[in-house]
């Protein structure tokens, strides 16, 4: 009976412990806002993915990777015609631009471009993987929403965020895989 | 130097720039950037004698000096080793202030001590002149040790909240400071190669970048991460400038760093 009432009390505790704002997100809250009105907007409105990279500092416990590739891979819209392979020409447009793909940050491409990060594997001849319905699937897929492979990594989920649509993100893989496209010719 | 002879000197240096960043684009193998920027460096000086971060530092010195409303200048402020301590003071900056009860790095105790100490209103103090102070003050402690060790109890939050910032994942590319700054230190972002706090970031602050043609104080250069990354910049003098710079700064004095010759010279 006595320990009924001690877990029942610990129970409420806890309960109340968690539903109020601890004094350190508070702090942080503020610390945001005094940073402007636009920051704030923006750093307050994390998604779930995004929290929970930051809470787990880009690594998370084993037990809730299942859930978070799942939900990432549910958020993954498609081209209305079906088509994962675009037009190459404009996906390299896509991959340039910096307010869309900006891929040269971080990714080498097409040989002759010089100024390319180094943080990401090397996408240069990316196409010699071939185009089996697996690949262009996967392609699609990893450019679309990084983490619906890698939790958490650096790569960015481009069409979650609308940084490009579901057909430029075709146009993307046939960047990468058409045969004719530049990244794959020498 | 007389205002009329800067503005000319500033022409003839963005000249140069733009010859320098021309030249710069045009080659078929990558520069590195840290030896662009030397030979760049190299150039001001045989042409003009003098690099731009020091008229920037010059300005800097004569509104140091310069009469506020209260009457007083900024040698009647303290920026952390005592009125009119300047020597070595950027090197031990965030601290707490007793007197405005508040963890500040050295661009917002500039900002602090024009309202306190000299009586200006927040809305006449112009951000080109407490950058150009904050260099001024900066060169005081161009290539110290950084030692920035929180201890008071407001020092030690505000370095929590700066590495809650900084593991912050947040806007349209999902960026926070640590998955390039940790991560992947040492590897290049297109051609800047990105450090981290423990390869001493933060320490070439203020700088001017020859790209930019400008000068970036510390508190720029946060706003310029941000941008590139997607989120609004904050607003100068916010806690979370400070916050991150209480954090970076305390990183690089662990790992034993010392400030580049300030104001330095980049790319």
């Amino acid at each position: 009976m006595k320990r009924t009432a001690i877990v029942v009390g610990s129970l409420v505790l806890l309960g109340l412990g968690l539903s109020q704002v601890s004094p350190f997100r508070a702090r942080l809250e503020a610390a945001l806002h005094a940073g402007g009105h636009e920051f704030a907007r923006v750093m307050l409105s994390q998604d779930k993915g995004q929290a929970l990279c930051s809470q787990h500092r880009d690594k998370l416990p084993a037990d809730l990777i299942p859930g978070f590739l799942a939900e990432q891979k549910a958020l993954i819209k498609y081209p209305a015609n079906g088509k994962l392979m675009g037009d190459w020409k404009n996906g390299e447009k896509v991959f340039t631009d910096p307010k869309r793909g900006n891929c040269y940050a971080c990714h080498a491409g097409v040989a002759s471009e010089v100024a390319y990060g180094t943080m990401g594997p090397s996408l240069t001849n990316y196409g010699q993987r071939g185009t089996s319905e697996a690949v262009v699937r996967y392609t699609y897929e990893k450019i679309y929403n990084a983490w619906a492979f890698v939790p958490c990594s650096l790569m960015y989920r481009g069409g979650v965020h609308g940084l490009f649509t579901p057909e430029e993100t075709a146009d993307l893989v046939a960047f990468l895989l058409d045969p004719e496209s530049p990244i794959n010719r020498r | 130097m007389k205002r009329r002879n800067r503005l000319v000197f500033l022409g003839l240096l963005a000249l140069g720039t733009l010859v320098g960043v021309g030249a710069y684009t045009q080659q078929q193998k990558p520069l590195d950037p840290f030896e662009e920027a030397m030979r760049q460096r190299q150039m001001y000086l045989e042409t003009f004698g003098v690099l731009p971060g020091e008229l920037f530092a010059e300005e800097g010195k004569e509104l140091f000096f310069r009469k506020g409303p209260s009457g007083k200048t900024l040698e009647e402020c303290d920026f952390g080793k005592g009125k009119g301590v300047l020597e070595g003071v950027y090197a031990i900056l965030p601290k707490y202030f007793p007197d405005s009860k508040r963890v500040e790095d050295l661009e917002t105790r500039v900002y602090t001590c024009m309202q306190t100490v000299q009586g200006y209103k927040p809305a006449e103090i112009k951000r080109d002149e407490v950058k150009a102070i904050t260099t001024y003050i900066a060169s005081f402690s161009s290539k110290a040790k950084i030692q920035v060790v929180p201890k008071h109890p407001q020092e030690l939050a505000m370095y929590n909240l700066g590495r809650e910032l900084w593991y912050t994942r947040a806007g349209a590319r999902d960026m926070s400071c640590a998955i390039c700054h940790d991560q992947y230190a040492g590897q290049r972002v297109r051609l800047s190669p990105v450090r981290s706090p423990k390869q001493g970031l933060g320490n070439e602050w203020p700088a001017y970048r020859f790209e930019e043609d400008k000068l970036y104080t510390m508190e720029d250069r946060i706003n310029f991460c941000y941008e590139s990354i997607a989120i609004p910049k904050p607003e100068f003098y916010s806690d979370v400038h400070i916050a991150l710079t209480m954090y970076m700064l305390a990183e690089a004095t662990k790992a034993g760093h010392s400030f580049e010759e300030l104001p330095f010279f980049t790319r």
